[in-house]
């Protein structure tokens, strides 16, 4: 994307696409704060529930109304598209906004496959304009602690990995898109966690390969899954629940020792060097302005601070020219790596069931159909 | 078309009883949740069910939603608040939509300590329970009672005790207290855990679902294994790598207090717990965070704590459930509906390790 360097800039004309969850419960606080700031200005609501719109409009009350981007942007001048639909309408929704010479943030995950990754990213090339992935991980501070720790090889090098997060979905989803059929636009739980997952695997160790892959879909997607994952140097296992408390943490191995970073929680990790486990608490913090350096940096300790630094690094993209966390590449990246795994599927082995239910979920399983 | 309807299906043991029914090739399946949110753990099952959503305090949304359904199982929870106003909604949409069963899931704990060996299937309820749950649950059956003879579908009401095993959030609290070396028994550990695997409840609920002629009224469903807490704890001990040898021991005549029990003894509270489960979704993040991690003891980043607590924090509900002093009798249960296929308790134990394995909580032992 081209640089430009104009930090003072009026607020950053933008529209929001899906007015759901995700732009209720974590956008919302964060682009209210931006627009006290100064720095940006939501212009557009857009959802195809005029009520869901309109809700949000309530904190808003500057934006216009719609229910179909296109006419949307047609109508009201806009920078900037946050994309926070349901996710197999982020490929349509990013494309229609970079053509029309918005920048673009698209919330987790990228799009649904590989191929409409790869055309969001060329689009946002021909476009000139910015594409980011939104992956709110990247902004929790103990995340980029336990990346310098395993950088500075103070537990030696890494061997392998197990990630395991899973707890009983309780996001006030306001529609069921995430729970259908793939075919449907479902997500399942590999395209609802596994973006957090597999980003920041990558952020660690690089593009890993899929070497094995079982979920518990049946007729419906899944809401279990393992994944066996090979990367240079390392290999481990993600494991992801819809349904069970897992343990919420990501172990990493290595020739000196063992670190753990707790997924639940922001600002912990601890490390074994052989002395026995030492907690850290992280202090890392990200720019919190858009002057050049930052003058004011924030720890978050809160999703809605999260999404804020993660706004305040595109908007530094959009302005200063910096790199977003997650551009386009690397979002694809983490798609390709689902997609890869999709293909190895084989069903989950569920040996807690009765004999004949272990051969039901067998035979019943979705790949007997594919 | 004989269609089972669900109300409650996104939890532990709706989708334990999906689970089952779909794997047996049974396909008239209604799944009736409150929101959204309760469809990801059935999302698994796609089109092997019918899905609706309806609020089980709304009993016109409720009604639509049990169109056709000629069987309906009630396994709704929520706020204590919530349990008898959605027990009567359940009740009416059931009778309003014709259908001939209504199997309500009450529970155990209606009956406190048990402290009558002849306490029975028949017994009242302790209406004046401690717990807000147990005071709910028992109003909610007094209701039911107060119904099951008049005109509509057929009342079952079945009183599970500590529903245990694959996905039961009871045993994940008691794997993670042997983890972090925190559990404790009450005495000696001789209190009854009246327990039921959770794939014999759902025998029990399928076996309900049966056209049985007599089939109306109120029954206790549990294991058939004797078991004590102390066995309990032992059976799931030593592939945790705890030593059951060390296990403190805290006094049966007087709960111990803790920041917890002190936190309980609050939330027990009429006026506290409404306004508690009122108010907890409008909690602001920062202070749910804060309370989270003032409530959390510490992280066993080891996976296993190194550490016996010698001054374990009590949970006045498990201390509680620890006191109990008879095993429910639940013979009338088989008597009506005949003897379901039962897994024992040591193979309900093997499975739960499967899954704990699973999870990557247990050792391979």
């Amino acid at each position: 994307m081209g640089k430009a360097a104009d930090a003072t800039a009026g607020a950053l004309r933008t529209t929001v696409v899906g007015c759901g969850a995700a732009a209720q419960i974590l956008y919302r606080k964060p682009l209210r704060r931006l627009e006290r700031q100064g720095l940006l200005r939501v212009c557009a609501l857009v959802d195809t529930s005029e009520a869901r719109a309109r809700a949000l409009g309530a904190f808003f009350p500057g934006a216009s109304i719609a229910s179909d981007l296109e006419a949307s942007l047609e109508r009201t001048a806009s920078e900037l598209t946050l994309v926070l639909s349901p996710a197999h309408l982020h490929h349509r929704h990013s494309i229609c906004a970079l053509r029309r010479a918005n920048h673009v943030l698209c919330e987790k995950p990228m799009a649904d496959n590989a191929d409409s990754c790869r055309e969001m990213v060329a689009v946002a090339r021909e476009a000139n304009k910015l594409l980011a992935v939104g992956m709110i991980r990247r902004f929790v501070p103990a995340f980029a602690e336990f990346r310098q720790l395993l950088l500075s090889r103070r537990i030696g090098t890494v061997e392998s990995f197990r990630y395991a997060e899973g707890r009983r979905f309780d996001w006030d989803v306001t529609t069921p898109a995430a729970f259908r059929d793939r075919s449907q636009g479902g997500t399942g739980v590999l395209f609802d966690i596994g973006p957090h997952a597999i980003d920041v695997l990558i952020w660690l160790f690089g593009v890993p390969r899929a070497t094995a892959y079982a979920d518990d879909g049946l007729l419906g997607v899944e809401s279990n899954l393992r994944i066996e994952l090979g990367f240079p140097g390392c290999s481990g296992s993600v494991q992801l629940s819809w349904d069970s408390p897992l343990q919420n943490e990501l172990r990493v191995y290595g020739s000196g020792g063992e670190a753990v970073l707790r997924l639940d929680q922001f600002d912990r990790l601890a490390v074994d060097t052989g002395a026995g486990w030492s907690e850290i608490v992280s202090t890392h913090r990200h720019p919190a302005d858009l002057r050049q350096p930052a003058r004011d940096s924030i720890g978050p300790r809160l999703y809605t601070d999260a999404i804020f630094c993660q706004l305040i690094q595109v908007l530094r993209a959009i302005r200063l020219g910096e790199e977003p966390a997650v551009a386009g590449q690397a979002g694809a990246d983490c798609v390709a790596v689902m997609e890869a795994a999709l293909r190895l599927a084989r069903p989950l082995e569920m040996t807690w069931l009765s004999p004949e239910h272990q051969r039901a979920q067998q035979l019943l399983h979705w790949t007997r159909r594919r | 078309m004989s269609v089972i309807g669900i109300v409650g299906a996104g939890g532990y043991v709706g989708t334990s009883l999906i689970e089952s029914l779909v794997l047996d090739g049974v396909r008239d399946v209604r799944a009736i949740v409150r929101a959204y949110r309760s469809v990801a753990s059935l999302a698994r099952f796609g089109s092997a069910i019918e899905l609706r959503i309806a609020d089980a305090d709304d009993a016109e949304s409720l009604t639509s939603a049990l169109d056709g359904v000629s069987t309906v199982v009630n396994l709704t929870t929520g706020p204590p608040a919530s349990i008898v106003r959605s027990t009567a909604a359940i009740h009416a949409s059931a009778r309003a939509a014709g259908a001939e069963r209504l199997i309500h899931l009450s529970s155990a704990v209606v009956f406190g300590a048990v402290t009558s060996a002849s306490t029975d299937d028949d017994s009242l309820p302790d209406s004046r329970h401690w717990m807000p749950y147990a005071r709910a649950k028992s109003a909610a059956e007094a209701f039911l009672r107060c119904h099951i003879s008049a005109t509509g579908p057929r009342v079952t009401v079945l009183r599970p005790g500590i529903v245990w095993g694959v996905r039961s959030p009871h045993t994940m609290q008691i794997v993670r207290m042997l983890l972090e070396k925190t559990a404790y028994l009450v005495g000696d550990g001789s209190g009854i855990f009246n327990g039921i695997y959770i794939d014999n409840l759902v025998a029990c609920i399928r076996a309900c679902c049966s056209p049985v002629p007599d089939g109306a009224g109120f029954f206790n469903v549990a294991d058939d294994e004797r078991v004590t807490w102390r066995e309990f704890f032992s059976a799931f001990a030593a592939r945790l790598e705890y030593d059951m040898a060390r296990i403190p021991r805290v006094s049966r005549s007087r709960c111990p207090i803790s920041k917890g029990l002190v936190l309980d003894w609050l939330l027990s509270l009429p006026s506290v717990n409404g306004l508690y489960h009122r108010s907890k979704r409008h909690l602001p993040d920062a202070v749910k965070v804060s309370l989270k991690r003032l409530l959390a003891g510490p992280y066993a980043y080891g996976g296993v704590a190194s550490a016996y607590a010698t001054n374990p924090g009590v949970d006045r509900e498990l201390w509680h459930l620890q006191r109990v002093e008879h095993k429910l009798p639940h013979a009338k249960f088989a008597a009506r509906f005949g003897p379901a296929r039962r897994v024992s308790f040591e193979e309900g134990v093997r499975r739960t390790f499967e899954w704990l394995r699973f999870m990557g909580y247990a050792r391979v032992g």
